[in-house]
């Protein structure tokens, strides 16, 4: 299968940052695979996101998407990824179809296939009866579900999502994740940060685990579980690789 | 453009939805208009004693020129000017000088004055030589007006014009008495017979022959109108009230940048420049919907309240263009502002202080020709200065497009130099980071 994300030896020290935050990272997603990009704070998964997204330079090194480069191939790109940004990225005084007939517009999408679009994903996301109320009125789980959506309105062949989960209940947190697979069933491929080892363990083909910038392991969760000592979870071979002290 | 409609469409539910921010746009360059117009009424009626250049154009070359020049010479608010390049000044030239706008007021006196003075002051004196049974001094038939005439930048306040007028009307007086008790001297009539005489009615009925009369002067020297409260005020604070625009632009922009949504903007290819496009368009709209609901009040509202209408000259489709280049102005700074601060904190109290302190050097707060020579020329670093200075020459100079021209060009230059910086900011702000 082909390589949907290939990252090779990429380097990135931030000005005034005291430690690379990209030190000789090598990162390969395969197409159609939902990939955990797991690491402690401060491991450079941020950094790495923002430079396949482009929002960010690296100084060494290479980072491709199905074979376009990550900077010099930014605005193609763009188009063929979505992002879901760990913050609600939206506005918060419009209402949510509001929002994703602004945002499909900017995406060059007709009032009806963004109209369509944003039908079927909220109905899939349950946020089909709060679609007229403002985004500020929503809880935290329907902000990250129509974050999401918001993401996946231009039908991005990539998606990457940032701790897409973070703070909401359980209930949302399980729709996420079912649509997220339902969504990868359909060809697409996921790159997916958390810190929640189980949910990521549920989730992934593959997992691969970064510190201070470095690779670290990857492989999927149940032969990385097999394969390291005295580990019965994902979370066990994390802190394994990892250790235990905490993070800045 | 229809990435850009989505944008005005965007920021006008967002607008709509801020009422807060709404009614700063509107409710309160409203109320300044009819407070400021109201609360100046009287004092726009005062005049504080400056010295100012006074042009004058001597046709007459004769006693009662030179009496008026003497006395006006000898003021301390006024430097006359009735020479330039060593040439005597003409008629001509006077216009062509306060055409240019550097100069406030012009004096011309006219060609025959000081026979007219003598002629009526022989009359006089015919008259109570009949009385007394003397003399007879040559005399004809009075004209029925003689003018020393006075020419005005239609800016200069009513007061201004008051005291220029009095001093000149001194000055006459004084020629005319001297040159009364001269003639009566020569049929031999003693000074106190001469100062009852002159005291009479008969007396000032006769010399009131040699007026002054005062008349505004536009581009064209055609007669316009004086500057008053609500020709000052309206445009003035409509001009404040839109760039005040700066409080809601640059604290969307920063909200946008608190809550992400600049993000989700910054990661669809190519939408950057549109949004910025569609917010610039929108912003400009709406101050320009500003410009027009304040004009609406001058001409609507303002004369219920007891004051004048305002009057808005005889191109004032030319205020349109005026409005549109203020309007992107203001924009462009309320765009610079949210580009170049972080938080809501530091914009908002440097947002307002700033268009405060822009607005006092442009004229807003105080007429420019009463402010001294250095504020005068620091005001021309101001875009609400040539805002009003164009709407001026609109309402108040019966100025027509063509005039406004330069103030056009500073006003859009202006706007593109703050629109380069916003763009050179937001650019380094994101290669800084990294």
């Amino acid at each position: 299968m082909a390589h949907a994300i290939e990252i090779t030896n990429l380097h990135k020290t931030y000005k005034g940052g005291w430690s690379p935050a990209l030190d000789g990272l090598n990162v390969h997603v395969r197409e159609g695979q939902v990939m955990g990009l797991l690491g402690p704070n401060g491991a450079g998964k941020s950094t790495t996101i923002n430079i396949l997204c482009g929002l960010v330079t690296p100084d060494n090194g290479t980072a491709t998407i199905f074979g376009k480069d990550c900077i010099a191939d930014t605005l193609t790109l763009r188009k063929m990824i979505g992002v879901v940004p760990q913050q609600i990225a939206m506005f918060g005084n419009l209402t949510a179809w509001e929002n994703f007939r602004y945002i499909g517009s900017l995406y060059g999408l007709t009032d009806k296939q963004t109209k369509d679009r944003a039908h079927d994903l909220l109905v899939r996301l349950g946020l089909d009866k709060h679609a007229d109320k403002r985004i500020n009125r929503y809880s935290g789980g329907m902000k990250r579900r129509a974050n999401i959506i918001a993401s996946l309105l231009h039908q991005p062949s990539l998606i990457i999502l940032d701790e897409p989960t973070a703070g909401v209940d359980v209930q949302s947190r399980a729709m996420i994740l079912d649509f997220l697979k339902e969504y990868n069933q359909k060809g697409k491929t996921i790159v997916y940060t958390s810190h929640l080892m189980e949910e990521a363990e549920q989730i992934c083909d593959e997992v691969v685990i970064i510190d201070e910038g470095k690779f670290i392991v990857s492989g999927a969760p149940l032969e990385l579980i097999n394969n390291t000592t005295d580990c019965k979870r994902l979370e066990d071979v994390f802190l394994h690789y990892t250790g235990h002290s905490v993070r800045d | 453009m229809k990435k850009i409609l989505a944008t005005i469409q965007k920021e006008w539910i967002l607008l709509r939805r801020d009422v807060a921010g709404f009614m700063l746009l509107f409710l309160m360059p409203a109320v300044l208009i009819v407070v400021m117009a109201m609360v100046q009424d009287a004092p726009f009626k005062d005049y504080q004693e400056l010295r100012f250049d006074l042009l004058l154009a001597d046709n007459d070359h004769s006693r009662l020129a030179d009496e008026i020049k003497f006395g006006l010479k000898q003021s301390k608010n006024f430097h006359v000017v009735d020479s330039i390049d060593g040439k005597p000044l003409t008629e001509e030239r006077l216009m062509a000088l306060l055409k240019g706008g550097k100069y406030r007021v012009g004096i011309v006196i006219p060609q025959g004055a000081t026979a007219e003075v003598i002629n009526a002051a022989n009359t006089v004196a015919n008259r109570i030589s009949e009385k007394i049974g003397m003399g007879k001094l040559p005399a004809r038939e009075m004209r029925d007006s003689m003018y020393v005439r006075m020419y005005f930048d239609p800016v200069s306040k009513p007061t201004f014009r008051m005291s220029i007028s009095f001093a000149l009307d001194k000055y006459i007086t004084y020629s005319c008495s001297n040159l009364l008790v001269s003639r009566l001297g020569k049929l031999g009539m003693s000074q106190g017979e001469t100062i009852d005489t002159a005291q009479s009615d008969e007396f000032k009925r006769i010399f009131q022959g040699i007026g002054i009369k005062e008349e505004p002067l536009n581009e064209k020297g055609e007669i316009t109108k004086f500057i008053s409260s609500v020709q000052h005020n309206v445009p003035a604070w409509a001009i404040f009230g839109m760039f005040f625009i700066v409080i809601p632009i640059a604290g969307n922009m920063l909200r946008e940048r608190e809550e992400r949504s600049a993000l989700r903007i910054q990661l669809i290819p190519h939408a950057q420049n549109y949004v910025a496009l569609g917010k610039i368009f929108f912003y400009t709209l709406i101050c320009s919907a500003q410009f027009a609901v304040m004009c609406a009040i001058g001409l609507w509202v303002l004369p219920h309240l007891g004051l004048s209408a305002l009057y808005m000259g005889q191109h004032p489709m030319a205020l349109i263009p005026i409005a549109l280049c203020i309007a992107l102005s203001a924009t462009a700074y309320g765009y610079l502002v949210g580009v170049v601060f972080k938080t809501a904190t530091q914009a908002t109290p440097f947002g307002a202080i700033s268009v405060v302190i822009m607005s006092a050097m442009g004229g807003i707060w105080v007429p420019l020709d009463l402010l001294p020579g250095v504020m005068q020329n620091l005001a021309k670093v101001s875009p609400l200065h040539w805002g009003l200075d164009a709407i001026n020459h609109i309402i108040l100079r019966n100025g027509s497009f063509s005039n406004v021209i330069p103030h056009l060009i500073v006003l859009i230059v202006f706007s593109t130099v703050l629109l380069l910086i916003s763009l050179y900011v937001s650019r380094r702000r994101t290669h800084s980071i990294q």
